[in-house]
């Protein structure tokens, strides 16, 4: 790509971030899902773990902040075209001589970056009923976890939006997509205490190695090899899902030219 | 090079019908249509709701691909070479939808102006020129929810012209606008011709197609009935011109004078009181009226009345009986 | 005798109307969905964070907790839906230019809700039994039948309430959510009452589910019909007022509406 058009697309992530923050940033649904329920399952997950004793704080922040970043992957970046759809502005977005995925990939960095601040949340959420700040044990290692989750987040969704418009009843499935990934990525409890045979679902998915980074990071412990091996395999996963990406919008745009479904509600 | 080519596109709509039994209906929307726009002109697409024009206009802005037939814009196929084709034009469907609701008008437009690849500096001085140009300087600030209908088509066709595309493409911009509002945009749609655009303009009102194209395609359950220009169409209605003169008394013979002029297709008298009216069909229309008052020779004559045919009157008459 | 007839048919309409309208929105799959596989999730994630907290032992505490929190569910997001529904729909001025009897109405919205629900939890025990091993040897079938009926009729009670308080407000899918997920921070489905402050085991304590889901847990344990009444008779009342409560509001909305002519403009 040449830098001149690099340059312009990054304009229109950065107009597709600004957009995205400033039309969403007050609707209900969205401020549920970033903000209101990983800040429940924090308390909860605070009052159970307490009989566990020890420094779980900062575990149970993390953990939530995932619970937070999946729903809201789930919810708000998978609809992210179907949304422009409702809107009425998909048929003006296809007819762009920008392409498609550079717009989602501006609207669903915004999302991420609002369910991170569920994260910040929860972290003055803890600190509050503890009364003392809680400490990420490795900082600067956390930080680059921290920037691998988004980025395979972020990939992530640039799946699920066009699979969405694809096959609309895949979204029926939305709900039951939700608790199962909290559960197979450990994001509130070591994936041991599953059944053996879901492990290898657990390594397919990228938010389970986010959460293993993140929370070996935080609550302390990690060896750099550990760590990068997680970075390593959040990076493959990127890699896969933005050429997959590619492919389903290409071939999204093209099943809605063919069936006239663009201007549909 | 003709800026569009279309040649016999056909559109065709698959629907299914109920739940446990599915049922396939076919509607063809476009059938066999075929046209050339020359560059810088304004043509229009005129017809009922329902024609096939918006079908149209969407595989022309690669929205939508057609089930048979080709399309070229400014020599790129419309599906194949629709990346090509998408920065060089501009569209608008209108409608209460379609841009941001939270945004403001003028931050609609920078987001526009950001995906359609404008300069950041050039954008910073076309928008408020848009918004001017289209009435909308001072409401720039408020949020697109609050526009009313009118406002909203306004904006649409602002952010429709941020990137300066050669090719404009409006599907029946003046709808929902009151007389004014419609007036004023027909006008920002003239000098937007005059700087050498090519537009193509899908309208139901036949003055509004009588008023601004050079050239009308009338299109009908998608099939072009009639492609000529406004005064061409009305031709085909000429007959439908009546020459009304009132005259006291004219005697037969002058009647037979009259009738058998070349210009005359038929006469008839309509007697009202102490006058007589003439009713007379002329393919010329009101240029007939000085060779007819030569022809009464000195006869008095009252008033002359001419009803010339309209556009509506061909659109009747060429879609009408079609139902 | 036919004002009895014609009530009856009333609720039965109600009710017929606000299954159908549930279907409307949710295709067979997604009914699916919800009712199977949404109820599994939720058992299996807090569970196994409870395992997580206080050891294997206690699962059933939470299996429990979490399957008779599911009458929730038809409760919140059935009922009161069904009313609200009224409202987008614009059938709110026909409904009460009426004559018809406003309580058979309003309790017919919430009858077959009643019935999902308590299938809701049925679902969730058998979740339970098959997958984490939850125990009900010792259970008095009666008796907890009898606690799954009340506390999905008192979670229905709080529906209808909510309902007609969707009426009002705009943001209802908001606060459907919160209230959800409250409930189950309140009502001792995952924290033991002993262990939250004060304040909060007060609140718990004016909510349906609070006394359900003791009282199951202590069915499941082997207690008898007679030593749970108390609490059955606690959920029970809630229950009541609740139905109560909302008819007010129901009642004092179309009142409000029709002296200020907002019938329609809601």
């Amino acid at each position: 790509m040449r830098s001149g058009e690099l340059r312009k697309y990054g304009r229109v992530v950065a107009a597709a971030f600004e957009m995205s923050l400033r039309q969403m940033a007050l609707d209900g649904f969205i401020l549920f899902t970033v903000l209101v329920q990983p800040l429940i399952i924090a308390l909860m997950a605070l009052w159970m773990l307490r009989e566990r004793g020890g420094d779980y704080a900062i575990f149970v922040v993390v953990g939530s902040g995932m619970t937070g970043l999946w729903s809201s992957l789930l919810f708000i970046s998978g609809n992210s075209i179907n949304w422009e759809r409702w809107t009425g502005t998909l048929e003006t977005l296809v007819g762009l001589p920008t392409p498609m995925p550079v717009i989602i990939f501006g609207k669903n960095l915004a999302n991420v970056a609002q369910s991170l601040s569920s994260m910040m949340a929860g972290y003055f959420l803890a600190a509050l009923l503890f009364g003392y700040p809680l400490r990420v044990e490795q900082p600067l290692l956390f930080l680059v976890s921290l920037a691998f989750t988004v980025v395979s987040f972020v990939s992530f969704g640039l799946i699920i939006a066009p699979v969405f418009v694809i096959n609309p009843g895949v979204q029926g499935w939305q709900n039951a997509m939700e608790f199962p990934v909290y559960m197979l990525s450990g994001f509130l409890f070591p994936i041991a205490l599953l059944p053996g045979w879901t492990t290898p679902l657990s390594y397919l998915l990228a938010p389970y190695w986010a959460a293993r980074a993140l929370h070996a990071t935080s609550s302390g412990g990690a060896t750099l090899a550990e760590v990068a091996f997680c970075w390593a395999m959040m990076l493959l996963f990127s890699l896969v899902y933005l050429f997959v990406s590619s492919r389903l919008f290409r071939l999204m745009i093209r099943k809605a030219r063919a069936d006239a479904t663009l201007g549909m509600q | 090079m003709n800026t569009i080519e279309v040649r016999h596109l056909r559109r065709v709509y698959r629907t299914t019908i109920g739940v446990l039994r599915r049922q396939t209906k076919e509607v063809v929307a476009v059938d066999d249509i075929s046209f050339d726009v020359r560059p810088g002109e304004l043509f229009g697409l005129l017809g009922p709701n329902g024609a096939g024009k918006t079908t149209t206009v969407k595989m022309l802005t690669t929205l939508l691909i057609p089930t048979d037939g080709t399309a070229r814009v400014l020599g790129y196929d419309v599906v194949k070479q629709a990346e090509a084709i998408r920065p060089r034009i501009g569209f608008i469907f209108g409608g209460e939808r379609g841009l941001y609701w939270r945004l403001s008008g003028i931050d609609n437009l920078r987001y526009f102006a950001s995906l359609y690849h404008v300069d950041p500096a050039v954008a910073r001085e076309r928008i408020p020129y848009l918004l001017e140009l289209v009435g909308l300087a001072d409401r720039g600030q408020e949020k697109f929810e609050g526009y009313s209908r009118g406002m909203k088509q306004r904006l649409h066709i602002a952010r429709t012209l941020l990137h300066d595309p050669e090719v404009l493409f409006l599907d029946e911009p003046t709808i929902g606008l009151d007389p004014v509002g419609a007036r004023e945009l027909r006008l920002v749609i003239r000098n937007l011709q005059a700087e050498n655009k090519t537009i193509l303009l899908t309208t139901h009102y036949m003055f509004e197609a009588d008023a601004l194209c050079q050239r009308i395609a009338v299109i009908d359950h998608g099939r072009i009935v009639a492609l000529d220009t406004p005064e061409g169409l009305k031709h085909h209605v000429q007959d439908l011109s009546v020459i009304e003169l009132e005259v006291f008394g004219v005697p037969p013979e002058v009647l037979d004078r009259l009738r058998a002029l070349s210009f005359v297709d038929t006469l008839s008298v309509e007697n009202r009181e102490q006058k007589q009216a003439l009713l007379i069909h002329s393919p010329r229309g009101s240029e007939a009226v000085p060779d007819l008052l030569a022809a009464l020779n000195g006869l008095r004559v009252g008033r002359v009345l001419v009803r010339e045919p309209t556009l509506e009157d061909a659109y009747v008459r060429l879609v009408g009986g079609r139902a | 005798m036919r004002k009895l007839w014609l009530n009856l048919r009333l609720f039965l309409q109600g009710a017929i109307l606000s299954y159908i309208a549930l279907f409307r929105w949710l295709r067979p799959s997604a009914y699916l969905a919800s009712k199977v596989f949404m109820p599994l999730n939720q058992i299996l994630f807090f569970t196994f964070l409870g395992i997580y907290a206080t050891g294997r032992d206690n699962a059933s505490f939470y299996v429990i907790g979490n399957a008779v929190q599911m009458a929730a569910v038809s409760g919140i997001y059935g009922v009161t839906m069904s009313i609200g529904g009224d409202r987008w729909d614009g059938t709110l001025p026909y409904l009460f230019g009426t004559p018809a009897n406003r309580m058979a109405m309003f309790l017919g919205r919430a009858f077959f809700h009643v019935l999902d629900g308590m299938l809701g939890v049925v679902l969730g025990l058998m979740w339970g039994v098959v997958l984490l091993g939850l125990d009900l040897s010792q259970t008095d079938p009666l008796a907890l039948g009898l606690t799954v009926l009340l506390t999905t009729v008192s979670t229905s009670g709080l529906g209808l309430l909510m309902g007609c308080l969707s009426l009002i407000t705009l943001n209802m899918m908001f606060v459907n959510n919160t209230v959800y997920f409250l409930l189950l921070v309140f009502c001792g489905a995952n924290v033991p009452l002993a262990a939250l402050p004060g304040w909060m085991r007060a609140v718990s304590r004016f909510l349906p589910l609070t006394r359900g889901i003791a009282a199951a847990r202590q069915i499941i344990a082997g207690a008898s019909l007679a030593e749970v009444a108390p609490l059955l008779a606690g959920e029970l009342l809630i229950g009541l007022v609740y139905i109560l409560l909302g008819y007010s509001l129901f009642r004092w909305f179309e009142f409000q509406a029709k002296r200020r002519g907002t019938l329609e403009a809601i």
